[in-house]
């Protein structure tokens, strides 16, 4: 299976006091063809920048300081805006964590997705009212012929979001990035939305990169899950291993301070002590460390790479040791 | 968009100002320019409801012929504003960068002029008539619509909305037509609305120095200036153009004000 999208090295850098200081720092991926990544982390572990900077919407002060990101085999970041205007939407489209405020408030809906099916093909107006209606239906609105009259305003919050999700499939991409894209619905919205976005994404055989900080969320959806932490990516792993056999300290650690109807009552909820680093002050060797249990003097003393571990990625020195296949920690 | 219709006291008053200038020749009982030798200075009365000047013309009338002008000065002065100030803050809003700081830098230094000053030097430059006085008036309202407006585009482009857009793949020309203009347009007909009102006072102020619109012809300005030429022996004279130039004023102004609350309030409430 090809990889449709892979990012090598990528990194992000934003100014502060101390002079620019990196956000995401030398992250790599790659998401195959079809297939459903999971993006997970903390607020401020990088994710939403990540995926802002597959769609080319880092602005000023933050900056893109290096890496590639190649969609189709072609690399994205080198090319002008204008050869990437062309890309949006057509390879690569996203949707938004608030679809209240994703959408022109006082332009129509069906206005709005006109617009971007007559931007990806010469079309009439009549036949992309046509494609709209339809569009409207497959995102499962119901009554698409008088919905698509509607403004913003007057739709809910799931529906607004299938609306999202209508433009952004409109110019056919081949990537979905989906950033918090359920985290401003209820949990039955929220469902249903992820329902949704799979059959899509199954129908019409996308890769689709889901950025949430919800770990059920994450784990209901994906094929592979990705752990990001300060800027790091920690851990690369199908949902089974990383649920089930998490190989890095803070993947293990997250694991355990969830929070749902089977933990005792009795007992205090576990969580991780200590906050995740400022970006102006991350630690020196891996980023975890102070905060591990496990740390050991290497682990401030070196970083460790992405590498290899009870197969799939991780980036812990003492991975191997600590969690055994199989093993009950 | 669609906004409710809602009974407002200020924007009648602004229509029935514009309709009832507008039509000056179909109401005014007399005609402005008929002098009366025989009935100067008359106190307001049935026949002359606010009386006569020194020449005996009708002053109603000659409010009302005076007000087209103050009117029609005003508007077009407010149209030019718009258009170059939405013009100059939408170009600096959206290139940013030194672009920006030129144009809105350019903008701060006419504003610190005072602008009865820039208008004063602008008039004896070019002279004052009914095309220089919306012309100048019109570039002296300019700076702060165009500081208004760069201000709604900065915040438009920044939107949720617009990144989406963007991510579509819409080019920046389509952007700015179709998701910034029409959501900063509400914004802009506050604008409007103030600077008709900073326009009618611009006008009668030049007019009252004497160097607005010239006599024979009436403005509300000038009006004010024969009246206050005549304030010792007839004092109600110059009562009646200030009392409409005030009341057009507040009425521009709080019509502007209505239209931002409702837009506060449509804000809140989505």
């Amino acid at each position: 299976m090809t990889n449709l999208l892979s990012v090598k090295n990528l990194s992000i850098s934003v100014p502060s006091a101390k002079g620019r200081v990196s956000v995401v720092d030398n992250v790599s991926f790659e998401i195959p063809a079809g297939k459903k990544i999971g993006m997970v982390g903390e607020s401020g572990s990088g994710k939403s920048l990540t995926a802002y900077a597959l769609m080319r919407l880092i602005k000023s002060p933050v900056s893109i300081d290096g890496g590639e990101i190649f969609l189709n085999g072609r690399e994205i970041l080198g090319l002008s805006s204008k050869e990437f205007r062309l890309l949006r939407g057509n390879e690569i489209s996203m949707i938004y964590q608030d679809p209240m405020s994703a959408l022109n408030p006082i332009m129509r809906v069906g206005q709005q997705i006109i617009e971007s099916i007559q931007l990806h093909s010469s079309v009439s107006k009549s036949v992309a009212r046509k494609a709209a209606i339809d569009l409207l239906a497959s995102v499962g609105i119901p009554e698409p012929e008088s919905r698509i009259d509607s403004y913003p305003f007057e739709m809910s919050g799931g529906m607004l979001q299938r609306v999202v999700i209508a433009i952004a499939l409109s110019g056919e991409p081949k990537v979905l990035i989906a950033d918090e894209a359920t985290t401003a619905l209820d949990v039955t919205t929220q469902d249903r939305v992820l329902t949704l976005i799979d059959k899509l994404a199954a129908e019409r055989n996308l890769s689709v990169l889901l950025i949430t900080h919800d770990l059920g969320v994450a784990a209901q959806f994906s094929d592979d899950i990705m752990v990001m932490y300060a800027g790091k990516l920690v851990e690369n792993g199908s949902v089974e291993q990383i649920f089930s056999n998490p190989a890095h300290p803070y993947t293990k650690a997250l694991l355990d301070s969830r929070c749902d109807y089977t933990i005792d009552v009795n007992k205090p909820i576990k969580s991780i002590a200590g906050q995740p680093p400022r970006p102006d002050n991350r630690p020196s060797g891996c980023v975890f460390s102070p905060r591990c249990a496990h740390a050991e003097p290497k682990c401030s003393a070196s970083v460790p790479p992405l590498t290899s571990s009870q197969g799939r990625l991780t980036a812990c020195f003492r991975s191997d040791e600590l969690f055994q296949v199989g093993a009950v920690n | 968009m669609r906004f409710k219709m809602r009974f407002s006291l200020s924007g009648l008053i602004v229509l029935a100002i514009v309709g009832i200038t507008l039509a000056a020749p179909l109401i005014s009982p007399y005609d402005p320019y008929a002098i009366d030798g025989a009935e100067p200075f008359l106190g307001p009365s049935l026949t002359h409801l606010m009386g006569t000047d020194d020449l005996g013309r009708d002053l109603f009338s000659r409010i009302l012929y005076g007000g087209r002008i103050t009117i029609l000065i005003a508007l077009a002065a407010t149209i030019i504003a718009l258009i170059i100030g939405t013009l100059w803050g939408m170009i600096a809003g959206v290139q940013r960068g030194w672009v920006d700081e030129i144009l809105m830098r350019t903008a701060d230094a006419t504003m610190a002029i005072p602008q009865i000053l820039f208008a004063l030097v602008c008039v004896s430059a070019v002279g004052s008539s009914v095309f220089s006085l919306p012309i100048i008036a019109g570039l002296l309202l300019s700076p702060t619509t165009a500081r208004m407006a760069r201000t709604a585009v900065v915040v438009e482009l920044a939107s949720d909305y617009v990144v989406a857009a963007k991510a579509t793949g819409l080019k920046k020309s389509r952007l700015i037509m179709t998701e910034v203009l029409p959501n900063i347009a509400p914004q802009l007909l506050v604008q409007l609305s103030i600077n008709a009102a900073a326009a009618v006072m611009m006008e009668a102020s030049l007019s009252f120095i004497g160097l607005g619109i010239q006599p024979p012809d009436a403005s509300w300005g000038t009006l004010m200036l024969q009246g206050y030429g005549n304030l010792w022996n007839t004092s109600w004279f110059v009562f009646f153009p200030a009392l409409v130039v005030t009341i057009t004023i507040l009425a521009f102004n709080s019509y502007g004000e209505r239209i931002r609350v409702s837009l506060d309030s449509r804000k809140s409430s989505k």
